[in-house]
């Protein structure tokens, strides 16, 4: 067992952690944040992915003691206040959501894409979003999605504004 | 569900060496955790110690010396490579391969040295490294001994490496930097995926290399040729070297047929140094 310091979508946690568990078990098993999904857990699928230090990584091949000292950012730490991120609405709008399975992942990779390049080209969301599978293969929505969210950084594009209560996700 | 295991997270090379002395065959270096944790989930590893060599300053070392050439510590993510400035001017090879290495989020944690010492016969950095000259530094209580990289992958998932070393990095001599370059990767579909069958070749007026992936046990390097030589030897030579397999990717003859394909696509697209000036003179 060992102490992991950290702080997970602003939050400090101080947690004893088995040294075996997974960055990914820790956070859906000992935090209760399963927003984060457990897809192929070999680094094949990337619904784990979470950012970790500014880097998206996918938490399955990741162990929880890794984490001690970092700064990472879940789905969780997406939408503020009740209301969604400019990425969550821009998925909303373009219907980039099927069964909803890779959705987080797919999220956390745009959002750090959209960090690295504000304002990517076709070709760039999809060599961005390679390493997230979506099996109800949505990927139109989702690239015509991040291609949004980019020219709409503020997301406050007025004609399709939703709330979080009518955003289903 | 990982089984129980021991994490050790030492932050200076003495502690990390003296714990795989201790605990030899039981204990396993990490430090992108892409290979090791796969295969522990398969069952196919078993560690009763996990040694994560992140905490170690000297392994997270990426730098160019007029003196030495490339040096690529053992942390050194497959991302901070390609990002890396003298990577891009120097030694654009490594950096184009590196690129068709897993997804993005798997670049950043896994490591140039793990792909090599995992020792897949469709590793992405093999050929590129060995067609760079690449030299790989094994550490362990007992010293510190330099391989070159054709001597250290001796076949499947196979190396030199001992119970008690570790790739402390690998160097890039300069000998071949500023060489024109490029990759071939064959893979089943447009998204990551692992090679097929995959061709690394160098261009620099010191001569020509190629290098080959997933058509033999290990990476292969072909005898370097002069700059002159013909597109015709230069195959001629690659199916003398090659022993491909059929597997459930593809045929042992599809396999050497795209070696070939990629050997002239490359050998036709990579600008030959100083041809253009001879052009003019001619």
């Amino acid at each position: 067992m060992r102490l992991v310091r950290c702080v997970i979508n602003q939050r400090d946690y101080d947690r004893t952690v088995a040294d075996h568990l997974t960055a990914v078990g820790f956070l859906r098993e000992d935090l209760g944040l399963t927003g984060t999904k457990v897809g192929c857990g070999a680094g094949e699928c990337g619904a784990c992915t979470i950012i970790v230090d500014g880097r998206a990584v996918n938490a399955c091949l990741m162990l929880a003691a890794e984490l001690d000292g970092t700064v990472v950012q879940t789905i969780e730490g997406e939408a503020s206040g009740g209301e969604l991120s400019p990425i969550q609405r821009a998925f909303d709008r373009n219907h980039a959501v099927q069964c909803g399975f890779c959705t987080s992942g797919m999220v956390m990779t745009v959002k750090d894409l959209l960090q690295r390049n504000p304002h990517p080209s076709r070709q760039e969301v999809i060599e961005g979003i390679e390493g997230n599978f979506c099996r109800c293969t949505g990927y139109e929505q989702i690239i015509e999605a991040v291609l949004d969210a980019a020219a709409n950084p503020t997301g406050d594009r007025a004609d399709a504004a939703v709330t979080k209560d009518d955003a289903h996700v | 569900m990982l089984h129980q295991f021991s994490y050790h997270r030492p932050d200076s090379l003495d502690e990390a060496l003296g714990l795989l002395s201790a605990h030899g065959d039981r204990a396993r270096v990490f430090a992108g955790g892409t290979d090791l944790f796969v295969n522990v989930r398969a069952g196919l590893l078993r560690p009763q110690h996990v040694v994560d060599l992140k905490a170690i300053e000297a392994l997270q070392d990426l730098s160019w010396t007029e003196s030495e050439g490339l040096s690529i510590g053992a942390c050194v993510t497959v991302n901070r490579l390609i990002e890396h400035d003298a990577v891009r001017d120097r030694f654009s090879l490594l950096a184009i391969a590196a690129t068709e290495l897993a997804t993005f989020q798997l670049r950043n944690r896994a490591t140039v040295v793990g792909n090599l010492v995992t020792a897949s016969p469709c590793g992405d950095m093999g050929g590129a490294l060995l067609a760079l000259g690449g030299q790989v530094v094994l550490l362990s209580a007992d010293g510190e001994r330099t391989l070159a990289l054709a001597e250290f992958i001796t076949g499947v998932k196979q190396t030199l490496i001992r119970p008690n070393e570790i790739v402390a990095r690998v160097v890039v001599p300069n000998q071949w930097s500023g060489a024109a370059a490029g990759y071939r990767k064959l893979k089943r579909i447009k998204g990551h995926d692992l090679g097929v069958v995959s061709v690394s070749m160098a261009k620099h007026p010191l001569g020509l290399r190629v290098a080959i992936s997933s058509a033999a046990p290990t990476p292969l390097l072909l005898p370097e040729m002069q700059l002159e030589t013909d597109l015709a030897t230069v195959q001629s030579h690659a199916r003398q070297m090659i022993s491909p397999i059929d597997d459930v990717r593809a045929s042992a003859e599809y396999r050497a047929f795209m070696v070939d394909v990629f050997i002239r696509r490359l050998f036709e697209s990579i600008p030959t140094p100083g041809a253009a000036a001879q052009e003019v003179s001619a």
